[in-house]
């Protein structure tokens, strides 16, 4: 039997479990996952995992129930059926939970790479060692720091209106950090990057990079102000990944808190900005469905900066007369209860060089990356956080000296309504799991504000 | 489970490995009951079992993990944890030190629940919810009004290559309500006992009856309320009082981190960062004031950091962290305690479930009470504002640069509490805020608080931990309000 057809099997015999009267969609999610982790220029945090994990939601007279198990026996799946029953019967009737859906289509067909999937560990190692040498080649005495994270999911959903789909994914996703911790300050660099295919990561090329972005001199203080800013792709990316949870997660326009509301179909940033969410796109880290069996495809999320409508799964779909787009998250997670949010964000790319970037900002800073990322006002889209890992002035047209870090604290709209050009080159960013991804260029922007600064 | 301990060491027991370790969580079960606005938002249950497995080469670790039980699964897992060790080794410089510790031999711990929260009948927990979150709604402002439970328990076996091993059941409850008013352009949040989904405990369901929500939530409404229209925090240098549970992620964010030494030593560099500490500061940087006094102590009684014995075996104990303002310890593991020199590990490992392996994870750490009450804290206070409820936070990479929000900010005025403020903001230094410090809240004032969503390590893993802290002044701190 094919794992496809096994999977199906099993999520067959979950909803043979349940009684007629029963409306259900379960899921199976087998994930294979590797990293190799390494600090001090050494592999020193190896991980693999296999999991098997069975998510079902029951509804009985419009109450739901949700239990997760891993137990994938005849008895475990009883228990499950059983729990996912017991929460059910009790729960507060939700009335405008919409029935399930069955098939309307065939899935986006996604590639799938099976020299991912055949990732050894010793071919894990091999990048983990490519990202470390990368580095050393041009730094070599730098202190080298990050992770490669390598896996695949099967993902297979099924539910009592028939549906019953089946999908494969596969990604990558590596980071290095290259310090000169000996420095006074410590100076550092960082590069990062994913895919969907494990060969085409290039960690040697990512140590490099990394590498390349430590400063040769010594930082300076410079006074926080606002400031014309350059934001290499990883600095963007946190903008657009913010962007997403605040301003495109139906459940902030339904629960009043989402910094979009009442701003749909309204100019909220610059024409250049073009947003874009498409789990389909090799652009991102495809997946053909969501965790509720619908299909993947393109939905706008920024047209020439006006704001379109946030992304929605089967409840919020229902609750805002829509149909859903796709982002339905495992309910049993945290991540279900705050809501649906963008998984696959591509921004359409600039016609700017790197140079013409660093010109169109004249005089102002380059950043490559922020670190601790928090919401300061959700309505407002305000967040905080540091810059890090090589922050630069630019002078009269041209990257000149390192500055110690900023702490930011400043509106994603704002800085979005301020964006002036943008890089011709995207980068693919993505979470270690292959859950998410952006896809962004490097960005100028007019006004950014930075509120304190820190010793390094 | 005994069994399956002795299955799993023997499978990783191979040429080339020195040590193995190997965790059987037989039973890890997770309830989250949440209600918005009169439905149900969550009501789910999961149910899990695995094992996890690590080994050491003499070069690297190792480790792997499935979510399954049959001995197959299993020996196949210790043969997949073997590998990673020799494939990393195959690329590191050096060899791996770790201090070597007797274990116990058949420990056994299990946390003191009076009531089994997985055992309370959901009919019972949901009309404690519903109560609580019906009575947030005190005014049409506020549009959202939410209250959530959550338990964890673990069964887990422990065995290691030296012959140790453990037992333990470990539960943890925790509850919390938020209500949210909505005005035309300002969204306020007020949540009670704290943020991040409330308080929590190693205890059981009747830890969550003494928080009585449904006796606090029309306050809680109120406030919200109130701070749609209260004044936004100006701005200045001030005197700050800070609430116990602010105080409580103060304590989390820039002592317990900056103390792991695991950061210290460049470990965690790649993702959370390191710290502004280094080997040699212990016992002589001065972290702040003479009243700051931290302690990690993993056998406080209902602490979520506390337990019998670390994921490395190693007896749960308590450590000085800052003594009368001077740092004196730190958090460590085997390895790093080796590297450090210390004569034993500070049994301070934990790993989130069998799916991770164990990192050196905050315990209960406790900032100690002192000696003033809180009339006492205003008293000393001409001018100034108290904030309380974290609402955002932020700090760079070696845990020096801060910013917090708070849900609510009050002004204090000639020692005593007057208008709300709204958006209240603080930031500073780490040594220098704790330096700032005149005035520690005596036992009137502490309280043991839960935070359940500690992040760390790659792949990432959520440590529950614990923090005891009291009220306690600042002097002379940066204080703002978000617009």
């Amino acid at each position: 039997m094919s794992e496809r057809s096994e999977a199906l099997a099993t999520l067959e015999r979950v909803l043979d479990l349940l009684p007629a009267n029963a409306a259900a969609d379960v899921r199976l999610m087998r994930d294979r996952t590797g990293t190799m982790r390494f600090a001090n220029g050494q592999i020193h945090q190896p991980h693999l995992e296999r999991s098997s994990i069975v998510s079902l939601r029951v509804v009985l007279e419009a109450k739901i129930g949700i239990a997760t198990a891993g137990d994938l026996t005849p008895a475990g799946l009883r228990r499950l059926a059983a729990s996912a029953q017991k929460l059910a019967r009790v729960a507060p009737a939700d009335p405008k939970f919409p029935a399930f859906e069955s098939d309307d289509g065939p899935l986006p067909k996604i590639r799938f790479s099976r020299a991912t999937a055949e990732m050894t560990p010793e071919g894990l190692a091999r990048l983990a060692a490519g990202a470390l040498d990368g580095a050393r080649e041009v730094l070599p005495d730098a202190r080298i720091s990050g992770a490669v994270h390598v896996g695949t999911e099967q993902l297979a959903v099924a539910n009592t209106s028939g549906r019953a789909r089946y999908a494969e994914r596969a990604f990558s996703q590596g980071s290095v950090l290259a310090e000169l911790p000996q420095r006074d300050p410590p100076v550092s660099g960082w590069a990062e990057g994913a895919h969907w295919d494990a060969r085409r990561l290039d960690p040697a090329a990512l140590g490099r990079r990394a590498a390349e972005t430590v400063a040769r001199s010594a930082p300076a203080s410079l006074k926080p102000a606002a400031y014309r800013v350059l934001l290499q792709p990883a600095a963007f990316a946190e903008l657009i990944g913010f962007l997403g949870f605040l301003g495109f997660n139906a459940r902030g326009d339904e629960e009043g808190w989402g910094a979009l509301r009442g701003k749909r179909g309204r100019k909220v940033a610059a024409p250049a900005v073009r947003l874009t969410d498409d789990g389909t796109s090799e652009d991102g880290i495809p997946q053909a469905m969501d965790y509720e069996g619908h299909a993947k495809r393109r939905h706008p999320l920024l047209v020439r900066g006006v704001a379109g409508a946030p992304v929605t799964d089967l409840r919020s779909a229902a609750r805002a007369g829509t149909v859903p787009t796709g982002h339905g998250t495992p309910p049993e997670s945290p991540y279900g209860d705050w809501g649906p949010t963008p998984t696959q964000q591509l921004l359409e790319p600039g016609s700017a060089s790197f140079d013409d970037l660093v010109k169109r900002v004249k005089n102002g800073l380059l950043v490559t990356r922020f670190h601790y990322v928090r919401v300061v006002h959700a309505g407002k889209s305000t967040i905080t956080g540091m810059t890090r890992d090589g922050t630069y002035r630019i002078e009269n047209g041209a990257v000149t000296t390192p500055v110690k870090n900023l702490r930011f604290t400043e509106s994603v709209l704002g800085a979005l309504a301020s964006v002036e050009a943008l890089g011709r080159e995207r980068y693919r960013l993505g979470d270690e799991g292959g859950y998410a991804s952006i896809t962004v260029p490097a960005a100028a922007i007019g006004r950014f504000r930075f509120n304190s600064a820190t010793a390094f | 489970m005994d069994d399956l301990v002795r299955l799993g060491l023997a499978a990783a027991q191979t040429a080339g490995i020195q040590y193995a370790d190997i965790r059987v969580s037989a039973r890890q079960r997770y309830e989250h009951l949440a209600v918005r606005n009169g439905e149900a938002s969550a009501l789910t249950r999961s149910d899990r079992a695995g094992v996890g497995i690590r080994v050491r080469s003499a070069g690297a670790w190792g480790f792997a993990a499935v979510s399954s039980l049959e001995p197959a699964r299993v020996r196949e897992c210790a043969r997949l944890a073997v590998r990673t060790a020799l494939a990393a080794a195959r690329y590191n410089r050096g060899p791996l030190e770790v201090l070597e510790t007797r274990t116990p031999r058949k420990g056994r711990y299990a946390s003191k629940v009076r009531r089994d929260p997985f055992e309370i009948p959901l009919e019972e927990k949901l009309e404690y919810l519903l109560a609580a979150e019906q009575a947030l709604h005190v005014d049409p402002a506020v549009k959202n009004g939410h209250a959530s439970f959550h338990a964890w328990s673990e069964e887990k076996w422990f065995g290691d290559s030296t012959g140790g091993s453990f037992r333990s059941e470990i539960t943890h409850v925790g509850a919390g309500m938020d209500a949210t008013a909505v005005a035309t352009g300002e969204v306020q949040r007020r949540s009670a006992p704290t943020s991040f989904g409330g308080d929590y405990r190693q205890a059981g369901w009747e830890f969550i009856q003494a928080l009585d929500l449904p006796g606090q939530s029309s306050t809680v409404g109120k406030e919200a309320v109130a701070l749609l229209s209260a004044k936004v925090c100006p701005k200045g240098p001030t005197t700050l009082v800070l609430a116990t549970d602010q105080l409580a992620l103060q304590v989390h964010e820039s002592v317990g981190h900056a103390t792991e030494l695991d950061r210290i030593y460049a470990m965690e560099a790649g993702f959370a960062g390191t710290s502004f500490l280094a080997p040699g500061d212990i016992g002589s940087l001065r972290y702040g004031s003479e009243g700051m006094n931290i302690v990690a102590d993993a056998t406080e009684p209902g602490g979520l950091g506390t337990f019998g014995w670390d994921d490395e075996g190693i007896a749960a104990r308590a450590t000085p962290i800052v003594d009368h303002g001077t740092l004196v310890g730190v958090l460590s593991s085997r390895e790093t305690a080796r590297k450090l020199g210390l004569p034993e590990s500070g049994g301070t490992s934990r790993a989130e479930g069998y799916y991770r392996a164990p990192l050196i994870r905050m315990t209960n750490i406790d900032l100690l009470p002192g000696d003033h009450s809180m009339d006492e804290l205003l008293d000393g206070v001409g001018e100034g504002v108290f904030m309380a409820t974290n609402r955002s936070w932020s700090i760079d990479d070696k845990r020096l640069n801060f910013q917090f929000g708070t849900e609510v900010g009050r002004r204090i005025h000639r020692g005593e509490l007057g208008e709300l403020y709204r958006n209240p903001i603080y930031s500073g230094n780490t040594p220098e805020f704790w330096g700032s410090m005149d005035a520690v809240g005596d036992g009137s004032t502490w309280h043991l608080w839960g935070v359940p969503n500690c992040g760390k390590g790659q792949p990432q893993q959520v440590a529950r931990v614990g923090h005891g802290a009291p009220a306690a002044r600042f002097r002379n701190v940066a204080v703002r309000g978000g617009q």
